[in-house]
C-alpha cells in the first residue's frame, strides 16, 4: 500500500511505516496526518502485525510541519486554529496504537517531528541527530503531546530544561537524559529497529498489547490501582493458549511458538 | 533466626535482614516463600527494634530468578486465581511497610526477583547481577507489580524496552537507567548493604518514616494536595507533642 506522503509495508509481523517528504525535510501537513490516520486504522485491525516501526526516508526524520505556526497564529479563530491543528496531528494517531512501537531516528526530529517520535515506545537514533522545540523563541508552543509526553519521559528537570529554553541537544545528550534508547551511525538504525522489533515479535502478541496498556494506562493510576491493573490484565491472560505455550515451552526447554491466541 | 523454610530471618540489633533462601534453584520464587515473605515483613512491620531492612539471596548465583513456573497453572479457577491474589496481598504489604528496605542484589535479578527489588525503596548491586524481565515471551505480565514500578522507577520509554523486548541487562546498564543506586564488588555486597541499613537506622526513626512516607503518597498526588500532605507529616513527625 503506497500512501502519497507515506510508504507502508510489512515483513514478518513487523509493519513499516516511513515518512517520505524528503524534499520537504519530511515535515508535516493535513495530507501526511490523514494518511498516517489511514495506515494507523489498518495496522490496528491487522492481526499479522504485532510491532510497528515508524521511520523516515533520507537523512531527516522531521523538522516539523509544512507551514509552520508562525505563519499561522494569530490568523485564524479559535474553531478555525483548533480544527486546524486537528487536521495536522500525528502523534495522537500513533499513540492510539495498541501496539509497540519503535522510532527509528534516522535523523534529526524537531518541534511537531519531535512530538511524534515521543508519541512511540522506543526510539533509536542515529548519532547525527538533534532534537528539540525551539518554536518558543518565535511564541509558539507544542500541541501534539509535546508538553505532556515530554516531562514524562525524560523527567520535569529535563523536560522544563527543553520546553523553555528551546535549545537542541544532540544524540549523544538525547541519550543521557534519555529521550533515546540508543545511539549507533545513521546507516544501522533502521536494522537496528528491525532487530528489536523482531524481537519483540517473537512474545506473546496478547502480552505485548496488555503491557504496552499496563505501562500506559498505569502510569495514570495510583500505584494500588496500577498493580489492580496489572492483576486483572494477567488474569485475562492466563485463559490465552499463548500463556500456556510460554509455560510449556520454558519447562521443556525450547523456543515458544505464540499465535496470537 | 527462624524456622522457615524458604527464607532466613536474621535480627543484627536494629538491621533486619531477609534471605530468600532456596539456593538450589537459585531462589525462585514460590507460593510456600510468598507465604513466608509474608509472615516475616508482617513481624517487621511490628517489631519495634526493627529500623531497618536488608533484602537479599542466598548462594553465589542469584538473588532470585523469579518465579517456580512448575507452580504455575495449578488455580482450579481464573475467579479463585483472582480471589487468591489478593487474599494475601505480600507485594501490597512489601509496599506498606513503613521502615526502609535495601535491596542487596547479585548474580540473576529476574522476574518477580526484580519486581521484589523494585518494592524496596534501594537497590544496591554487585557486579555480576544480571537483570532480566522475561514475562512478554512467556505470554504474561509481570505479576508483582513490575510493569507499575518499573516505569514510575527509570521512566517509561526504559521500562518499555525492558518489558516489551525483555533484553537483558547487566550492572551497568541497571546503574544507567537508575534501576540500581550504586554497584560494588560480589563479595562485598552484603557487607555495603548492612553498613548502609546500620547508617540508616541510626537516624531518627520519625523522619526516616515520615520521609518514606511522604514521598511514596505524594508522587501519587497533584502537586498542591502533595505539599499540603508534605507539611501535615512534617508538623506530624518533628512537633514536641508528636
Amino acid at each position: 500500500m503506497r500512501q502519497e506522503n507515506l510508504i507502508y509495508n510489512k515483513q514478518s509481523g513487523v509493519a513499516f511505516i516511513t515518512i517520505n517528504r524528503p524534499d520537504s525535510e519530511n515535515r508535516i501537513n493535513e495530507a501526511l496526518s490523514q494518511d498516517m490516520r489511514e495506515v494507523v486504522s489498518d495496522i490496528s485491525k491487522d492481526e499479522d502485525i504485532s510491532v510497528v516501526v515508524l521511520t523516515s526516508v533520507g537523512d531527516i526524520f522531521c523538522m516539523g510541519d509544512d507551514e509552520p505556526l508562525r505563519d499561522i497564529q494569530g490568523k485564524l479563530s479559535s474553531n478555525d486554529l483548533e480544527t486546524y491543528l486537528k487536521n495536522n496531528m500525528v502523534a495522537s494517531a500513533i499513540s492510539s496504537l495498541e501496539k509497540p512501537v519503535i522510532c527509528a531516528l534516522n535523523g534529526h526530529a524537531i518541534s511537531h517531528g519531535l512530538e511524534l517520535a515521543l508519541a512511540c515506545d522506543i526510539r533509536i537514533s542515529s548519532n547525527r541527530s538533534f532534537f528539540g522545540f525551539p518554536g518558543i523563541s518565535e511564541g509558539s508552543m507544542p500541541w501534539d503531546g509535546g508538553t505532556q509526553r515530554l516531562p514524562r519521559s525524560i523527567g520535569l528537570a529535563w523536560g522544563m530544561d527543553l520546553l523553555l529554553t528551546g535549545r537542541l541537544v544532540n544524540a549523544k545528550e538525547a541519550l543521557k537524559i534519555g529521550l533515546v534508547h540508543k545511539v549507533i551511525p545513521k546507516t544501522k538504525v533502521l536494522g537496528e529497529a528491525f532487530s528489536l522489533a523482531n524481537k519483540i515479535a517473537l512474545m506473546a502478541p496478547i502480552a505485548t498489547r496488555y503491557m504496552k496498556e499496563a505501562i500506559n494506562k498505569g502510569m495514570d493510576l495510583t500505584l494500588e490501582q496500577g498493580m489492580r491493573l496489572e492483576a486483572d490484565l494477567n488474569i485475562i491472560l492466563q485463559t490465552t493458549i499463548d500463556r500456556a505455550e510460554g509455560i510449556n515451552s520454558f519447562l521443556e526447554r525450547r523456543a515458544p511458538l505464540f499465535k496470537g491466541e | 533466626m527462624s524456622d522457615f523454610e524458604t527464607v532466613k530471618y536474621i535480627k543484627n540489633d536494629d538491621v533486619a535482614e531477609v534471605v530468600l533462601n532456596r539456593p538450589k534453584v537459585l531462589n525462585a520464587y514460590n507460593i510456600k516463600m510468598r507465604d513466608e515473605i509474608y509472615q516475616v515483613f508482617s513481624a517487621v512491620q511490628e517489631d519495634p527494634d526493627v529500623a531497618c531492612i536488608v533484602l537479599r539471596g542466598e548462594g553465589d548465583r542469584a538473588f532470585c530468578s523469579g518465579a517456580d513456573l512448575t507452580e504455575f497453572g495449578s488455580s482450579p479457577s481464573r475467579v479463585i486465581a483472582r480471589d487468591v491474589r489478593w487474599e494475601r496481598d505480600v507485594w501490597g504489604l512489601l509496599l506498606s511497610i513503613e521502615k526502609p528496605i535495601i535491596a542487596a542484589l547479585h548474580g540473576y535479578v529476574i522476574g518477580s526477583g526484580l519486581e521484589m527489588a523494585l518494592l524496596c525503596d534501594l537497590r544496591l548491586a554487585a557486579q555480576d547481577s544480571i537483570f532480566i524481565l522475561p514475562e512478554a515471551g512467556l505470554g504474561m505480565l509481570p505479576a508483582a507489580g513490575g510493569s507499575q514500578t518499573l516505569p514510575r522507577t527509570i521512566g517509561i520509554p526504559r521500562a518499555n524496552e525492558m518489558l516489551l523486548s525483555g533484553n537483558q541487562f547487566d550492572v551497568y546498564g541497571a546503574l544507567d537507567f537508575g534501576l540500581v543506586h550504586k554497584v560494588v564488588s560480589g563479595d562485598t555486597i552484603v557487607d555495603v548493604a548492612m553498613t548502609l541499613a546500620s547508617e540508616l537506622a541510626r537516624y531518627p526513626r520519625g523522619p526516616m518514616v515520615a520521609i518514606k512516607k511522604a514521598i511514596r503518597r505524594g508522587i501519587e498526588l497533584p502537586l498542591e494536595p502533595a505539599l499540603n500532605m508534605e507539611l501535615r507529616i512534617a508538623v506530624g513527625s518533628m512537633a514536641i507533642d508528636s
